[in-house]
This record gives C-alpha cells, structure tokens and sequence, in this order.
C-alpha cells in the first residue's frame, strides 16, 4: 500500500483527458499508440497528432478525428452511469499493468493500457493485487464449470479475488463460484466492450451483480461493442491484471490460450485444470501441459501454492497413510508372507519358505503374535484371521 | 322360456372379453350346474344369486334343473362381478318376474351381489367397460357407485342400479324401488399422511446447481425416456426423481382412461374417482415382490407398479438392491412398452408406457465419491465390482440415459445469482415439445419419441449423414451397443423437439450421445433450449 501511495502522483485533468482522447481513437494494444505514448507520454503525443498536418498539408485523418473529439463530456456522460477512468499515476491503478509495456506482441498486440474504465465499488488496483485469472472455454462441459467454480470458491476463501472474463462457460462459473464464497468473494470482469454493455445479454444479471458489489473493467469507453480483436487484447489485460492464470477446459482454438499465452510472455504462473483425455473441450489444456507451458493443478491449494510467496501454502503430496502391513520391519514382513492362512505349519517350515534361519523366525512370530498377525500353539503356526488394524 | 342369455366382461389384465351367461331352466333332477371353466369365486355366485334373488321376493327355480353356462367356455373367467348378469338370466329364463330378452340385447351388466339382493362395488369396472364398448356394446348396467367411472368412457348409456330389485325393475321398464345406497370400495388405507400429497409441492425451484442432471430430466420428460441416476447417498438422486412428474403435462383424455383402467383393475378406486388428471409416481421400495412391481400375484393378475404408473414415472431407489429376477424382468416392460404375465393357462397383458427412473449408489457402501478429496468408500473392489456388474447389464443397455449425479457443492446454495427454474418453467418447453411429436405421430399409435420402434425411426425419422456418423463411430470403438445406438437416436429427436428443430443435426446426435453414455453435458446445451 505504502509503495502505491509514495509512487502515487496526482494525475493532471490535461493527462487524463488526452488519454481518454487517445483511448477513443485508436484500438486497445495497438503497438504503434502504445510505443508513441510510452516514447513522449499521452500529452504530447495528443498534442502532435492533433497537430499533424500530414505530407501534402491536408489534415491527417487522425488529427481530424482528434478534433472532433471531446473527452471532457466522454468522461462526463461515463461518470453520470457510475464509470470511472483510472490512468496510471491513481491509486486505483494496478502496477502490474506495467509489465505488459515493451512485452513482445501477440497477435500483433501488446502494451500497457492507456487506461482502464471501470465500474462497482472495489478499489481495482486492491483487488487485483492479490489475484488469480480462472478462464476457459465458453463451449464447457458441467465438469469445466464445477471445476472452476470450486477453485474459484477455495480462492476467495483464501483471500484471493477472481478476474475473468463474464463469457459463458468457465468464466461466469468462476465469477459465480467467487461470489458464492462465504460472502468475502471478490471478483472482477474484464470486458471486450463497453463496461455499460451487457455482453453476453444472458448474463445480464451477474454483470448487474458485479459491478454491484465487485468491479467490472474495460480498456473501451462505454458504448464499444465487442470485436473479435477486443477480445484478443482483452485477454491480455485479465493476464496482466492477475498473479497467475488458471485455464479450466479451453479446445485447441479457445480464447483461453490466448490468455494463457499473454501470461507467459508476462512470466506469470499458467496453471491448467485435466480433463478426460478424451473430451475436446480439455484438448487444450492438456496441449499446455505436455509442453511444459502450465502446471497441472486440481484445487485451490494448487493454485495457492504457485501464486503465493515461495515457501508460503505448500501443499501436501497426495499419498496414502502407511498401513500396519506396510509398518512392519522387512525381516517380520518376509515372515508374516511364509506364514500359511489356513494349515497351520511349524517354525522350520516357515523358515524355509522364508529363507530364514529358524531362530529369527521365531523371534519374528513372537512379535507377529504379540502385534495379532499370526496365531500359534504348540509350535504350528497360521495367518490371524483378522488383520490388525493401525 | 327356458333359456335367457344376458352379458359381462371376463377380464385378463386389461384386456376384457365379452361373455354370454345364458340360463337354462327346465324340469328334471333339481340341481344348479355352472359349466364354462367358473373359478371359485364365480363358482360361489350361485350361492350368493339364490339368496339374493329369494331376499328380493323373486323365485328362485328351487324344483327344477338350473344349468348356467358362461360362454365362451373355454375361457377361464374369474370375479365376483358374475353375479348381476347370472341372476338376471336365470330370473329371465324363469320368466318370474317376466323379463323380455329384448331388454337385455346389447346391455353388458357388472356386479356382486348380497345376500339381501344389493349390488356391490367390484374393481375394474373401468376396463370391462371399455372392453364392452370396443366390442360393440353401448350399454352397460353397473352398480352405481361405478356409474361416474363408467361414463368415463365416452359414448356409452350406463344404468347404474344399487340392487337387484332396481335392476329388475329398469329391464321391465317398472318404477324403480328405493333402495339403499352402495358404498363404494372401501379406500384400503386406515392411514393417511401428509406425504400422501406430497408430490404436488416438490418444484425444481428448490434444487440448486446440478444443471446437467436437471436438463437430462427435462430431455427424460420431453421424450419420455428411462433414465439412470447414479451418485453417492444424499447427492439428490430422489429429490430429482421425484420432481420429474412436476415437468410433464396433464394426462390427455385417453391416456387418463388408460391410467384409470390400470387403477380400476388394481382395485385401487380413489385413483379412480379422482381421475388424476396428472402423471403419476411410483416409486416401490426395494423389498418389493416381482408380482407387485412387473403385475401377477395369486389369483387374480394384478397389475403392478410399472402399470400403475403408467403414463406417469417408476422409480426405483437403489435398484441394485431389488431381486434380481426384478431387475432381469424389468427388461421386456422397458423395451416394449408392456408387460405380459404368462401362468399355466392365462397370459395377461399390461400396459407400461411408463418412464423408468433407476437410482444406485457408485459402490455398495454408497459412499463412493467422484472427487477423490471427498470419497469415503470402503468397499473393496470386488465388492465394487459385483455391484457394478449388478448395475450395468442387460437393463442399463435398455436405458437411455446415464447421468452421474455429484452432490451439490455447499457454495452453490450461498450463489447469490442462482435462480434456480421452477417446475412451470420446464414444464412448458416440455410440452411444447410433446406436441411437436403428437403432431409428427398424428394418426400413429404413438405419442413420444420413447414409443418408436427402432426400425420406423430409422426408415421414416432417420439421422442426418453426420449424425449417423458419429454413432457408428461410437459403435465401432465399443462405446455403444446396437440396441445403445437406437436410444440415442430417439433422444436426439427429442432435443430436437426441445430446441424446436426440423429434424436433429449432429449436435444433437453428439449431446444425446454424452447423455447416453453418462459423460459431462457441454453447458451451452442448456442454454440452446431456453
């Protein structure tokens, strides 16, 4: 918090209003605004743009656009429903976001944001500090979404909010499964639209929800309409915004690898969910896995372990309790397998099926009796009836 | 005259023949013979129509030969229903009172009598008249507390009498006497509980999360197809089981008469005089007998549960647990529709148009989890073997859908956007999509795509190229069986009819097949159908 507020500048209305202009104008992650504002800053370069008259003296289109631009009463009519517009230098801005400058394009996007509109009560950049993306395939089966719902929900419980991406399938059964955690669920929707759009109009009511009483972000003013490309660079933000990316079912062709891949280029944990080997919409996931690219994890306490400091929420490896048999030193082990279940046999019988000398193997079942393994009388032994429990 | 011949309705299982009692009375050795292979119970009516004629201030032909013959006689006939018809004949035959024989063409009668000469309730009256109309019979004579139960069946005049005397009285055309009122069948139970009704307040509303299982419901309801729930205890296999006649539509006219026909039958009246206008439920506990749940029983072949739920939904908890000759047997009812009883001289036949819902637990102890975290099981996996070689088998290859049912995550209840559907909701896509199939069946005798017979859904429904494809690709890995191929054929038409298609593209095929095979349901399968 402290390193937030001493790097915290007040941001000049000048800033934010060229970025909002900038925003307007060009396409989220396109490389040539994200390098030019990087190089000379939003001010600047909104000035020169508006100012370029182009080689043969004609306005360029840009700068015409630039004109005709008002972002006072963009910021305005966003602020009268409820959107704010948070620009690096805010509190509210996530510096992680950071990472994603001078990262190696994907599809031929990349950059930092120019800034965020955001919606709901959470304060982003808190929310977002302690955060794991749950993303996957819209087509998912009902395996995909109970998956993601109970890591969504061991999450929360865990003090970690849940960004993903409001589509059908994985992500609304993320957000949902948040939601459900005991009421200190957060979660926070990053959109390929308009945060005042509700895409898809089916889930009207959870974005409703969220930006009720969690957050939902977009790097489109209000009003954008989702494109295929905005969903490309949308990807990249809810990478970028979280600590590590979860990928629950995603088909060879999903948008989630796609998240998945930005993730990596920011050297943040990808972590897939299995699936049976069979099923298409796990195709995906299992394609990460083999080639390295995400650890398998099947809970929370997976995901907790690779986000989390090192050190911090390891987990147990998954094997099971040692059993009496398993306890018994080998030489009684070797014994109690000589030892015949039904007809009794004598010591010297045992000893050579045992490969033992008859004197250990005395010994041996005196302890095999004490423990309740074998019963004998008169020197003839045999297998307990029942196995000692513990 | 010395010979009168009148008419009832000999009964097995629901099929009913018309049989004529005729009565020869002449001079000679006194005696009273009843020929026509009569059954102990038919053979004590005598009895009962001597005393009850002579309480009625008749004659009965005490000082001549009586000979009663039932028509065809070598049909074996057994009730007590005999009575109203053989007293009237041989009172007719006797000519005292002097009933014409033309009164009684064409008239089917039905009733036990008393000793004072009243006439009682007997079950099945439902089906006799049925029986009586498709052979060409517009009238029929039952005692009165069946009157409403017999008009039921449409274009039939019943005359409905309360004792001899009346029904004397009615064929001469006399004042009908005063007479007291017949009760009806007594309502068997001594007992009624709160439970009894309580089908009618379980609403899907309350059941949170488990989507898929709630759509393969709606797919189950929408077709009429069997279904297989399988989860550890407590996961909601009864609570979803129970619902699935909430999602059904009323019972049309003809399949209420075929319901109350089954209950008529089954002596069970109060089914009767209400009617149930909706689908019933069955659901027998695992002890039952194999006569109880399939029909049979001594005597007289009862129909069973599978019958009695006809139109409606069996359901049988824990399936394993029932005798296996239960299990085995239930195949034929699951195939074809109906149930056939053969004993030594009698083969009775029940309808079973009715859906089966099985429910088992994954392992004997029922404690088996899927998610290994959760799993308490102990069985040992023979143990576990066993079962599952109980469960899967001739009867599940017969089902046509698996749903594996995980217990509802604890969070699913605290969702604060979980708007669970209510029952209506369902319900109404549901027989939106029944009637998509009564208009495709118009002029069959079929009503649901569950009732196709393999082969006309393959010449006259048939899948699209694709979706052939997929199937004989599951066919051919071994995922599927032949009989397994032609059961997703059908709840491919259902989804079809669901989501309001022409005919099933090989999505359809690909998401009947997952439900077959009990393999997770994409999510946006649901989704389609709203």
């Amino acid at each position: 918090m402290t390193a937030t507020e001493a790097g915290a500048r007040v941001v000049g209305e000048d800033e934010r209003l060229a970025r909002i202009a900038l925003n307007t104008i060009g396409e989220p992650g396109d490389p040539r605004l994200t390098r030019l504002v990087e190089a000379m800053g939003p001010v600047e370069l909104h000035d020169r743009l508006l100012a370029d008259v182009g080689l043969s003296g004609l306005r360029s289109e840009t700068a015409a656009r630039l004109e005709g631009l008002d972002p006072r009463r963009i910021l305005d009519a966003a602020t009268a429903i409820g959107v704010r517009f948070v620009v690096p230098g805010d509190l509210e801005w996530p510096e992680q976001l950071d990472d994603l400058l001078g990262v190696e394009p994907l599809n031929r996007l990349t950059g930092a944001p120019l800034g965020l509109w955001v919606a709901g009560p959470l304060d982003l950049a808190a929310v977002c500090r302690r955060s794991v993306a749950v993303v996957g395939s819209r087509s998912a089966t009902s395996y995909g979404t109970d998956v993601a719902a109970d890591i969504a929900v061991g999450l929360a419980a865990a003090g970690r909010s849940v960004i993903s991406g409001a589509a059908f399938g994985i992500d609304q059964a993320a957000h949902r499964g948040a939601l459900s955690a005991d009421g200190k669920g957060s979660t926070v929707a990053v959109l390929a639209c308009g945060v005042d759009r509700a895409y898809p109009t089916a889930h009207r009511d959870l974005l409703r929800h969220l930006k009720e009483n969690g957050a939902v972000v977009s790097e489109l003013p209000p009003g954008c309409a989702p494109t295929r490309v905005r969903f490309l660079s949308r990807n990249r933000l809810i990478a970028a915004l979280s600590q590590g990316t979860v990928v629950v079912e995603a088909a060879v062709r999903s948008g989630a690898l796609n998240t998945a891949g930005w993730a990596m280029r920011l050297n943040r944990p990808v972590m897939g969910v299995p699936g049976p080997v069979t099923s298409a919409p796990s195709e995906g996931v299992h394609e990460l896995v083999r080639t390295g690219a995400a650890t398998l994890v099947t809970r929370a306490a997976h995901v907790l372990e690779l986000v989390s400091p090192m050190g911090s929420h390891l987990t147990q490896l998954a094997r099971e309790e040692p059993s009496a048999r398993d306890r018994l030193p080998p030489t009684d082990l070797r014994v109690l397998e000589a030892v015949p279940l039904v007809q009794p046999a004598g010591a010297s019988g045992i000893a050579r099926t045992a490969g033992l000398s008859v004197s250990d193997v005395v010994e041996s079942l005196v302890r095999l009796r004490e423990l309740g393994w074998v019963v004998g009388s008169a020197g003839r032994w045999r297998r307990s009836p029942d196995e000692p429990l513990g | 005259m010395v010979c009168a011949t009148t008419r009832t309705v000999s009964l097995s299982g629901v099929t009913g023949h018309v049989v004529d009692v005729q009565a020869d009375v002449v001079q000679g050795l006194v005696s009273t013979t009843m020929v026509g292979r009569p059954d102990a119970s038919v053979s004590e009516a005598r009895d009962r129509c001597r005393a009850a004629i002579t309480n009625s201030s008749y004659e009965w032909p005490t000082t001549k030969r009586v000979t009663i013959l039932l028509s065809p006689a070598d049909l074996p006939k057994r009730g007590s229903h005999f009575d109203l018809a053989i007293a009237v004949a041989v009172l007719t035959a006797n000519a005292k009172p002097e009933i014409e024989q033309a009164a009684l063409e064409g008239l089917v009668m039905v009733g036990e009598l008393t000793l004072d000469g009243r006439l009682r309730a007997v079950p099945g009256v439902l089906p006799m008249v049925l029986a009586a109309r498709t052979q060409g019979y517009r009238r029929v004579m039952v005692p009165e507390a069946h009157a409403a139960e017999a008009a039921m069946v449409p274009g039939m005049d019943v005359l409905g009498v309360r004792s001899l005397a009346q029904a004397v009285c009615v064929l001469m055309g006399k004042e009908v006497p005063e007479a007291a009122p017949v009760e009806p069948l007594a309502d068997p139970r001594v007992l009624t509980w709160r439970g009894d009704r309580r089908a009618e307040e379980l609403d899907l509303r309350d059941v949170h999360g488990m989507e898929d299982a709630r759509f393969a419901l709606e797919v189950a309801a929408a077709g009429g197809h069997h279904l297989l729930l399988s989860g550890p205890k407590g996961s909601g296999k009864t609570t979803l089981a129970e619902r699935i006649p909430g999602l059904l539509p009323d019972l049309t006219v003809e399949e209420r008469l075929e319901l109350s026909a089954v209950h008529s039958l089954a002596g069970d009246l109060t089914a009767v005089a209400g009617a149930a206008a909706r689908p019933p439920f069955r659901a027998p506990h695992h002890s039952a007998s194999k006569a109880s749940v399939l029909g049979g029983g001594s005597g007289r072949v009862h129909p069973g549960e599978i019958s009695r739920a006809l139109h409606g939904v069996l359901f049988l908890d824990e399936f394993p647990l029932f005798a296996i000759d239960i299990i085995d047997a239930l195949r034929q009812p699951l195939e074809q529709a109906e149930v056939t009883i053969a004993r030594g001289d009698e083969v009775a036949t029940f309808p079973a148009r009715t859906m089966v819902v099985l429910a088992c637990n994954p392992c004997p102890c029922g404690d088996y989890h899927p998610d290994v975290r959760e799993s308490r099981c102990s069985c040992s996996e023979v143990r576990r073997r066993g079962y599952r070689d109980r469960v899967s088998g001739p009867v599940t290859d017969r089902l046509d859908i698996v749903r594996h049912i995980t217990p509802v995550r604890p969070h699913r209840l605290r969702d604060p956007l979980s708007r669970p559907e209510s029952s209506s909701a369902v319900r109404a896509r549901v027989t939106a999509a029944r009637a998509r199939q009564a208009d495709r069946f118009a002029g069959s005798p079929w009503r649901v795509n569950a009732d196709i017979p393999g082969p006309d859904l393959e010449s006259r429904w048939p899948l699209t190229e694709d979706g052939r494809g997929l199937l004989d690709a599951a066919l051919c890995e071994g995922r599927l069986t032949r009989r397994g191929a032609v059961r997703v054929h059908r709840v491919a038409w259902t989804l079809a009819d669901l989501r309001g298609l022409e005919r099933p593209g090989d999505e359809e095929v690909d998401l009947a097949l997952a439900l077959r095979l009990g393999e997770p349901l994409p999510v946006r399968s649901w989704a389609v159908s709203r």
